[in-house]
């Protein structure tokens, strides 16, 4: 199979970004290695991954959707199915755990009435478990958008919950 | 508490980062102005072998070796791969070195790249430390402004690019070869050793990858000469300092700098400020996830690479996770094969399918419905899994479960006798 | 070459071989599932566990990833070892779903096999199994994702093998799925090999899908007849039915691969159509009672208009004894010398590849590890789709592939391509110039060159150029060698047995003394150019004689009519592109399958005594009683060598052995045809044979029809414009063989200056090799 014809606009990354992708890709000898950076910043402007993101990605880098879609369901934090607007990773490793977090978990999916894996019905959070998030000394902590919160109690995850859902409808 | 002397973290002040102006004002570059104009490629990695620096991401390997091994004087493209895919529970040090003062890895970075004579550099930075990708790419921008970085660094003729990249969340990433096949935009799977990094690295050229506080001691050890590093550790083993990150039922769980061969008591009475909730101290993780556990009768154990050998515990990262006297060991090792199990890349067996076994081994133990067999199938994974698989992946995962059927069978026992687990309320 | 002992014995292997191979050469078998001789070692399934007892670490290790050392003891049943390939085997068997009553891989299952030698049998993981969705990945492969022991084999194949870049290895940790990014058929025209190396039934053959056990199925060592490659293969038939093809193993040749065209292209053998009984005129007629009526009738044609009067016709498709033996029968009963092969050029150029080129022959092999092959006038994918994989392999070791052609030729690897019009190609290769002083550099200064040459598109003047080149490039050290590709099975073969300088079949039909003419496994029609004037040769003939196992229109034609079996049906020797003697052994009987004749009821419901259509024989034997001189196959070889020392080796040989290569011999002198002179505002004629139905056989092979395209002319997007044409307008196209009407398709990565066609079921007016050809292009007609 020949790599899928390049595709100069989407929907699914700015004009700008796109361009300078495709500029990228055209000057570095292995355009492959910036696959990770196309998927996230796709994920960044669409909140996912749909199936055109892998075959637009393939398209910028000259490669065919399954030599993407290899790396893309590699990688926790790419998303290939529709996530909400603020993706809860919660750690589930062994600080965390020391410090509660399963309090925590059961806090938020009782407070979010979902489970992990699930969205809730506003679109707003999805809660995911994740491994060790590289801030053990604020256990337990959860991370939204690449930002860490911890260590947290249930007080201060109604808080947090609050706060999103704030900025959620403004 | 130890004298401690303080090398990465001097510029450190929690809650800000330092960058150019002050990170110069305080010595800055000095390591690297030093080397680049006095001192030849060679005369350095000799220098990083009399010093006696073991790598910091875990393995402990001797990097004055390490960059032994490597072919700096071969012509043709070479790389420097700098590992920050720090995601081993426990370890969180790059994290906090990147997140208050970048420019010690850079220079780190550009004085180990003149070393070994690379041309490019990469920084492999995971998914969660996004701010400390925003400061190196800052750091990176900053010292190419002064010259540090591009072209004819410090009129010397030798040329060096250094480069960020991104990940997505995969702890395999942190294997060596794993993250080459990342870098490059292939699956992450480990790759087949030899042929090693060394001989064919990334994009089939000659490459070293070290974790990030392993680099930012280079300046240092220029700076300083190998025998003063020596001298900063406390055993005659050790060498230098380490970044320490405290977590777990700790009081304060925070990230020391600390001299190598610390005593475990000091780290966790004086550092970590004792048990929360005034418990006692059961056991611990002495250096990350995988590493096998310290017990009561460790306290006193010097924290340096030779003496945890000798307890049959490793070093590991420094990341010591601590666990009280109401906590459960099995639950413990539970949390943590099931970290790796869902880490596996996939690629071996043993790994794959074996560490699945191993997690619904402890899943029937822990939750009472274990029997002896049971706990006889898990010391047989525990021989059959150790020392076979495909690259350390596996082999860290059991650590713990070494640990466990070490030092806590008798919870085991204790679990299948009762029907239950005895920790739980 | 280090010495080592493994299990007590004592073997010395080349350097960098592994403790796995020398266990092998030992006949010790060593479980493993993700090594594979081919595709290598990976080290992932830890399945071939041995103990090594020196060294700095002694221990248990991988047996596939250990390069073996002088003084190395290993022992592979030691406790240690037997204990954790046990473990090996009971983690790789979490997740499988115990369905081996209904699966198709049962019985030829190396899970199967593989969990017994672990030791492994109880199951006593009770946690949950991982399950898949399956994808349908098209008519040919039959996805069952459940029974994945992921050992990457599939990939390794598909991907890194076979060049094929729909494929991939998707998820990761226990998730790990292997497959397509949506679903929808395979695109690599090496799909089937996913069958051949999955070692359990994740990946099978859909086209015989539950249609019988592995042990129930007659299997017997057979030579591919689809192009000129000699692909080992191993057919499996069943109540009298070819129900698949899997691939043999000929390390010197295809390796453990075939093509899709091979392995799901066989369906000629149960062609509904295929003629099963002997016909004169209008009557059926018994096998006996035909050669009866052929013999009186060439004995009195013979009597009556001389010795040129009955002509004789063989191919490069019907075996090496089935054309000897026509120049034996036609000694026998008097007659001139037969026409071994009705497409004249194409006969010529294997001339030259069996005589002048014989000693200078590549292998397969020697392609796949050739650091530069210069690739010249072939379209590899359509012409011997093998050498496309070996030229991957080449690539894949850091080897170079140069490639000339008119075509837009795909290959499954990285080449440089120069799209060259065939005029300008045979200038380039007469002439040479700065371009041409610059590849015999290039072939000069290379460790192990290799020029393939493609006999349909350089004809006899650009094979006999190739020849200079490779005499020219060729040192003390090493010679360049030459892999012509022929476009039959036994093209080759055919060439060697003939006699130098006959006039070809059009020219003898022309001379109106030929009364009655025999084509043996032959169809001038379909295989040979010109077929309007040898259409109107047949009309002055008196007798037509057809013997053929395809159901050509040529057969429905005939006077007298005798069917014949293909090769599957038939013990016989091909010699293929590399001058290598290939025996094929019969798989089965003829006969009409009984999914025919019991209207898909099994067991049958009528029963007689004898079996319906099994009335063809094989040509051979046909022609053997035609003469009355029935021989064993070993008789007959030991004849034939007396007659053609070349073929010294043909008494011995067997089927599933790689072959001996024919002895050498000098140049045979060929008068050249005239370079045709290039007419104002004419474009050159390519014809290629399609991908899928340009040989004979995959015409009538049902399966095949996904993978067939609609015919077109191609031209390049500046040539269309010239032309005043768009994609998809209906044009016609006018050559010296007629005028042609088909829409004209864009093709950005063919030469400038030309027409391209494919020649299929579809198109079959214009055969490939006819030599250079002009066109004039003209928009117009109807789409057809």
């Amino acid at each position: 199979m020949t790599p899928i014809e390049l595709q100069t606009t989407s929907h699914l990354l700015d004009q700008q970004v796109l361009a300078e992708f495709i500029r990228h890709a055209g000057e570095i000898e292995h355009p492959r290695e910036m696959i990770i950076d196309v998927l996230r910043a796709i994920q960044l402007h669409h909140g996912w991954v749909p199936d055109e993101g892998v075959e637009l990605t393939a398209s910028i880098l000259g490669l065919t959707p399954v030599e993407v879609e290899e790396i893309a369901t590699f990688y926790d934090k790419i998303f290939r199915r529709p996530v909400g607007r603020f993706v809860i990773h919660l750690c589930d490793s062994v600080c965390c755990w020391t410090r509660g977090a399963d309090e925590i978990a059961a806090h938020l999916q009782k407070t979010l009435n979902i489970e992990f894996g699930q969205t809730t019905a506003d679109g707003l959070f999805t809660l995911l478990p994740s491994c060790c998030l590289g801030c053990c000394g604020i256990a337990p902590a959860v991370m939204i958008k690449q930002q860490f919160y911890g260590p947290l109690t249930p007080e201060k995850v109604d808080e947090l919950i609050a706060t999103l859902r704030q900025e959620g409808s403004a | 508490m130890s004298q401690t002397t303080q090398l990465l973290f001097k510029n450190r002040v929690p809650g800000k980062t330092v960058f150019f102006k002050d990170f110069c004002a305080n010595g800055g570059y000095q390591g690297l102005k030093t080397a680049i104009q006095t001192m030849s490629p060679l005369e350095i990695r000799d220098l990083v072998k009399a010093a006696a620096l073991r790598g910091r991401g875990g393995a402990g390997f001797p990097t004055g070796v390490k960059w032994g091994f490597f072919p700096a004087d071969k012509p043709g493209i070479k790389y420097l791969v700098c590992n920050c895919d720090e995601m081993e529970p426990g370890t969180y040090k790059d994290g906090v070195l990147l997140g208050a003062d970048p420019h010690q890895l850079v220079e780190g970075m550009i004085l180990s790249a003149f070393a070994l004579q690379t041309q490019v550099g990469y920084i492999f930075i995971r998914y969660a430390y996004e701010k400390q990708a925003e400061n190196l790419r800052r750091a990176i921008a900053e010292a190419t402004q002064a010259g540090y970085l591009g072209k004819n660094i410090l009129g010397s003729g030798f040329d060096f690019e250094l480069h960020v990249h991104g990940s997505a969340g995969r702890y395999i990433l942190g294997e060596e070869t794993a993250l080459l096949n990342g870098l490059e935009g292939i699956r992450p799977n480990p790759r087949s050793k030899p042929p090693f990094p060394a001989v064919r690295g990334l994009f089939g050229q000659p490459t070293t990858v070290n974790n990030v506080e392993t680099i930012a001691n280079i300046p240092h050890i220029v700076t300083g000469g190998a025998q003063w590093f020596k001298d900063l550790a406390l055993t005659p083993d050790g060498s230098g300092t380490k970044l320490f990150g405290l977590s777990g039922h700790l009081n304060r769980t925070e990230c020391f700098e600390l001299p190598v061969g610390i005593s475990l008591r000091e780290v966790v009475e004086t550092y970590g400020q004792g048990m929360w909730k005034n418990k006692q101290f059961k056991a611990c993780l002495p250096g990350g996830a995988s590493t096998p556990y310290l017990t009561r009768e460790h306290l006193d154990v010097a924290l340096d690479f030779a003496s945890l050998e000798k307890v049959g515990s490793r070093f590991g990262t420094a990341g010591v996770t601590a666990f009280d006297d109401d906590t459960c060991m099995v639950a413990v090792t539970l949390n943590l094969i099931r970290f790796f199990a869902r880490e596996s890349c996939g690629w071996c067996t043993p790994c794959r399918d074996g560490l699945t076994m191993v997690r619904w081994l402890l899943e029937m133990l822990e939750s009472g419905q274990g029997t002896p067999e049971h706990l006889e199938m898990l010391k047989d994974q525990l021989k059959n899994i150790s020392g076979k698989s495909f690259c350390a992946l596996a082999e860290g995962a059991m650590g713990p479960v070494a640990g466990l059927l070490t030092h806590f069978e008798q919870e085991i026992v204790d679990h299948i006798k009762g029907g239950r687990c005895p920790f739980c309320k | 070459m280090p010495t080592l002992t493994i299990d007590n014995q004592t073997i010395s292997v080349p350097e960098g071989k592994t403790i796995l191979e020398a266990a092998e050469a030992l006949g010790i078998m060593v479980p493993h599932f993700c090594y594979h001789k081919e595709l290598g070692a990976v080290g992932a399934c830890r399945m071939c566990a041995v103990t090594v007892h020196t060294g700095p670490m002694p221990g248990v290790k991988m047996a596939c990833l250990i390069a073996v050392e002088e003084g190395m003891v290993v022992t592979t049943g030691d406790e240690a070892s037997v204990a954790f390939r046990e473990r090996v085997g009971e983690w790789l068997m979490l997740n499988h779903p115990h369905d081996c009553p209904v699966c198709d891989e049962g019985g030829e299952c190396q899970l199967q096999e593989m969990t017994i030698s672990s030791g492994h049998g109880i199951r006593r993981y009770q946690g949950e199994k991982g399950t898949y969705t399956n994808q349908d990945l098209g008519p040919f492969i039959a996805q069952e994702m459940n029974r994945c022991i992921q050992c990457y084999r599939c990939a390794r194949t598909y991907k890194d093998y076979c060049g094929g870049r729909d494929f991939g290895v998707m998820g990761s940790r226990n998730r790990v799925f292997f497959g397509r990014f949506k679903e929808g058929m395979l695109e690599s025209d090496f799909s089937g090999n996913l069958v051949d190396l999955c070692p359990t039934g994740v990946f099978t053959d859909r086209t015989f899908r539950f249609k019988s056990r592995a042990w129930d199925l007659e299997q017997a060592d057979s030579v591919c007849p689809q192009c000129g490659v000699g692909c080992a293969t191993i057919p499996g038939g069943r109540l009298r039915e070819l129900q698949r093809v899997r691939s043999g193993d000929n390390p010197l040749v295809n390796a453990t691969f075939i093509c899709d065209r091979g392995r799901f292209g066989s369906g000629y053998a149960n062609h509904p159509e295929r003629p099963r009984q002997a016909r004169q005129e209008d009557q059926t007629v018994s096998i006996t009672a035909a050669l009866t009526a052929l013999e009186t009738q060439i004995r009195a044609t013979v009597k009556q208009h001389g010795p040129e009067a009955v002509l004789l016709v063989g191919s490069d498709r019907a075996s090496l004894e089935t054309n000897w033996l026509l120049q034996r029968t036609a000694k026998y009963f008097g007659c001139r010398v037969p026409v071994l092969n009705a497409h004249r050029q194409r006969h010529q150029t294997a001339q030259m590849a069996a005589f002048d080129l014989s000693e200078r022959l590549a292998s397969l092999q020697d392609i796949r590890s050739s650091d530069l092959v210069l690739v010249c006038g072939v379209d590899p994918l359509a012409e011997a789709p093998l050498l496309a994989l070996a030229l991957r392999q080449a690539v894949r070791k850091g080897g170079r592939v140069v490639v000339y052609d008119p075509r837009p030729v795909e290959l499954p690897c990285d080449a440089d391509r120069v799209a060259v019009s065939p005029l300008a190609l045979q200038e380039l290769l007469a002439d040479g110039g700065v371009e041409g002083r610059h590849l015999c550099d290039l072939l000069s200064q290379a460790k192990n060159p290799m020029i393939v040459a493609g006999a349909d598109l350089l004809g006899l003047a650009g094979l006999q150029n190739i020849r200079t080149w490779a005499e020219k490039t060729s040192n003390e050290e090493r010679p360049c060698l030459v892999y012509p590709v022929l476009a039959g099975p036994n093209s080759f073969g055919t060439a060697l047995l003939s006699l130098p300088e006959q006039d070809d079949l059009l020219t003898r039909l022309d001379s109106g003394k030929v009364k009655m003419l025999v084509c043996v496994d032959a169809d001038p029609l379909l295989e040979a150019p010109e077929g309007e004037r040898f259409a109107a040769a047949l009309t002055r003939l008196e007798q037509l004689v057809v013997l053929d196992y395809l159901p050509t229109s040529l057969s429905r034609h005939a006077n007298l009519f005798i069917p014949t079996c293909p090769p599957v049906e038939d013990s016989g020797t091909f010699i293929n592109n590399e001058g290598r003697l290939r025996r094929f052994q019969r798989v089965l009987k003829p006969g009409l399958s009984l999914a025919r004749t019991a209207a898909g009821e099994h067991p049958p419901r009528e029963f007689s005594l004898d079996t319906p259509g099994s009335d063809p024989q094989p040509a051979a034997l046909l022609l053997q009683r035609l003469i009355g001189q029935e021989q064993t196959l070993t008789e007959l070889h030991r004849q034939l060598v007396l007659e053609q020392p070349r073929l010294a080796s043909l008494v011995k040989l067997k089927a599933g052995e790689a072959g001996p290569r024919v002895v050498p011999a000098v140049a045979r002198p060929q008068s050249l045809d005239p370079l045709p002179e290039q007419p104002a505002q004419t474009l050159e004629l390519v014809v290629s044979p399609a991908r899928y139905g340009g040989d004979l056989f995959s015409r009538y092979a049902p399966k095949l029809e996904p993978r067939k395209r609609q015919p077109y002319f191609y031209l390049h997007p500046d040539e269309l414009q010239a032309h005043g044409l768009k994609d998809g307008d209906a044009a016609v196209v006018e050559t010296d063989f007629g005028s042609f009407t088909l829409p004209v398709r864009s093709q950005p990565d063919m030469a400038l200056g030309c027409v391209l066609v494919e020649n299929s079921e579809a198109f079959p007016q214009l055969i490939p090799g006819a030599g250079l050809g002009y066109c004039v292009i003209s928009a117009g007609g109807t789409n057809e």
